[in-house]
């Protein structure tokens, strides 16, 4: 299948001043993403994650490198893929005396849509954001998290086959930002669409992303789905069992999944490379010895770990 | 189907600047306000004067002309300038828009305000101060206007790309280009009052022809024996030119990040 976005070498510099020199900022960037993924593209800021993106959009040129988006040029067929993609950014701002209907309207004209099928489209995104209400509001009038579903809502006005979401729900409340979240979930569930998200709120990545890929320095060091990285990595879940008093013997090494384990008093702490698969035989074998823990507790092993491990 | 697709993508930027001028204070005040003042303080000050009717015709025209390319040309200054104040320049460039979309949406509004304008000024001028508007007969002043917004498609469109180049430093443009021209081209007085050199640069400003041309229905013999063919010629060949440059400075702002740095 052919992957929804394929980059080889991407490289672009900015120059700061006239006499000053180029600034790299992407560093040889190949980047995969697979139809119907949530690419989670993570780094500090600073990382380069924007100006890829803006690449990918179709807002940059890179100065090395070629990069197809639903198998076309980004650089040479620009003009026709920018109807099949759209962009959703954090602190998106629209004309500020236009009202949600009227900017939802501008956007789809852009894209060539007029008439009833125009009105039936910003009447259905009106309803599925819960603009509805606020459809007269100018933009300047609207909250914060009515602006973001509103940047939402024109992300989706031509049914785009790959969305970029650029740090989605930075600056929001977390009640918000939960629903923006929820958002994105039901939308790759619902249409399928491809979306390429941009964070460095590795929760937020956890929670929506399929696949992730770090930048650091304008540099793509690692990438792929979470659980493949965390065995790659070596990291894995946590488990601790307290007991009421020192646990019996046992040989944790010879479990299968333990990749290290430290024993204090009366309580064993452990690092599985899968938790949920392989706590029910590991609580058996403990069982097995005549000693019964009185807490289990399961911590898996977070995005945050697998960042730290990559960026040592 | 293709050619409703792009009428809908100019009609997006037609209804935006109108959007706008409907809900702004300032947009109505630069339609209304300035251009009864312009033509007040001028129709008045040749009353004081007591200067003879075809003098004050000459006058008024350069009222009505600057303001009414001032006001055209602006609308096309906006298409951009409203995309960099709201900060939304990228939304706009992410879609299939090209910038002949925007030149002409933006270019209606500006054409229709323009009007608007100079039926306001003319109006005044015919009621207040005695100028005989129709002199030059319905052909003579449609190919005048014709001449006006034409002249402010390429001021509009030169602005356009020092935006794109210099972003919202460039905003001063949208105002101080047209008064310069304006300047030159012999708005209240013949190009030849203007010193030796400015004269020439005079020569190169077709608007200095479309005034020529007009003002010779008046009794002012026209400088130069061609005055629709120089104009018109200059014309077509400026705004190539303009056209080719705000292209250029575009793809200069895709590769320099304008677009990104002017939406933060």
């Amino acid at each position: 299948m052919q992957p929804a976005i394929l980059a080889e070498g991407i490289g672009k510099g900015f120059r700061t001043g006239l006499w000053n020199p180029v600034k790299p900022v992407l560093r040889q960037v190949d980047l995969t993403v697979a139809p119907g993924a949530i690419f989670g593209v993570l780094g500090p800021n600073g990382a380069g994650k924007t100006t890829l993106i803006s690449i990918l959009a179709t807002l940059l040129l890179p100065d090395r490198g070629r990069a197809q988006v639903l198998g076309m040029d980004v650089v040479r067929q620009a003009s026709a893929l920018k109807g099949r993609i759209n962009l959703a950014a954090s602190g998106s701002h629209f004309l500020w005396c236009m009202t949600v209907a009227d900017s939802l309207r501008f956007y789809g004209r852009l894209y060539g849509l007029g008439g009833r099928a125009l009105n039936h489209k910003v009447e259905r995104l009106l309803d599925l954001f819960g603009l509805a209400e606020h459809r007269a509001v100018t933009f300047e009038r609207l909250s914060t998290g009515l602006k973001q579903r509103l940047s939402l809502a024109k992300a989706l006005i031509n049914d785009p086959e790959l969305l970029f979401l650029d740090e989605p729900t930075s600056g929001l409340d977390q009640d918000m930002a939960h629903q923006i979240r929820g958002e994105i979930l039901r939308l790759n569930r619902e249409t399928g669409v491809t979306m390429l998200l941009t964070t460095h709120n590795l929760r937020e990545a956890e929670m929506l992303c399929t696949e992730v890929a770090f930048l650091k320095d304008g540099q793509l060091i690692s990438e792929g789905r979470i659980p493949d990285l965390q065995r790659r990595l070596g990291l894995g879940d946590h488990l601790s069992l307290i007991f009421p008093d020192s646990p019996a013997p046992l040989d944790y090494h010879r479990l299968p999944g333990v990749l290290h384990y430290t024993v204090q008093e009366t309580r064993v702490d452990l690092v599985l490379d899968r938790v949920d698969e392989r706590l029910p035989l590991l609580l058996e074998a403990v069982y097995g010895t005549g000693t019964k823990p009185v807490k289990v507790v399961v911590k898996p092993v977070d995005l945050e770990e697998i960042y730290h491990e990559i960026t040592r | 189907m293709k050619l409703r697709v792009n009428l809908n993508k100019i009609w997006s930027f037609s209804v935006r600047s109108a959007l706008v001028t409907r809900r702004n204070v300032f947009a109505l005040f630069e339609m209304l306000f300035w251009p009864l003042i312009g033509i007040f303080s001028v129709g008045l000050l040749t009353r004081f004067l007591n200067l003879e009717g075809e003098t004050v015709a000459f006058i008024l025209i350069g009222a009505v002309t600057m303001n009414t390319v001032q006001i055209a040309q602006l609308d096309l200054a906006y298409a951009l300038l409203y995309s960099v104040w709201s900060k939304s320049l990228k939304h706009e460039f992410i879609a299939p828009v090209r910038l002949s979309h925007i030149l002409v949406g933006s270019g209606l509004v500006g054409l229709v305000r323009g009007l608007v304008v100079f039926v306001i000024m003319g109006g005044l001028s015919v009621c207040f101060f005695d100028m005989d508007l129709g002199r030059a007969g319905l052909a003579g002043l449609s190919l005048f206007l014709l001449g006006l917004f034409l002249n402010a498609a390429i001021i509009g469109a030169l602005v356009l790309a020092l935006v794109l180049r210099f972003g919202q430093r460039a905003e001063v443009a949208a105002w101080a280009f047209s008064y310069l021209m304006l300047l030159l081209c012999g708005l209240y007085y013949p190009v030849s009052v203007l010193p030796g050199g400015v004269q020439f640069v005079a020569q190169l400003i077709p608007l200095t022809y479309f005034l020529d041309y007009f003002r010779h229905f008046y009794g002012f013999p026209p400088v130069s024996r061609h005055p629709l063919l120089y104009g018109f010629g200059q014309t077509v060949v400026y705004l190539f030119i303009s056209y080719g440059l705000v292209c250029l400075t575009l793809k200069s702002a895709y590769r320099r990040g304008t677009l990104l740095r002017l939406s933060d």
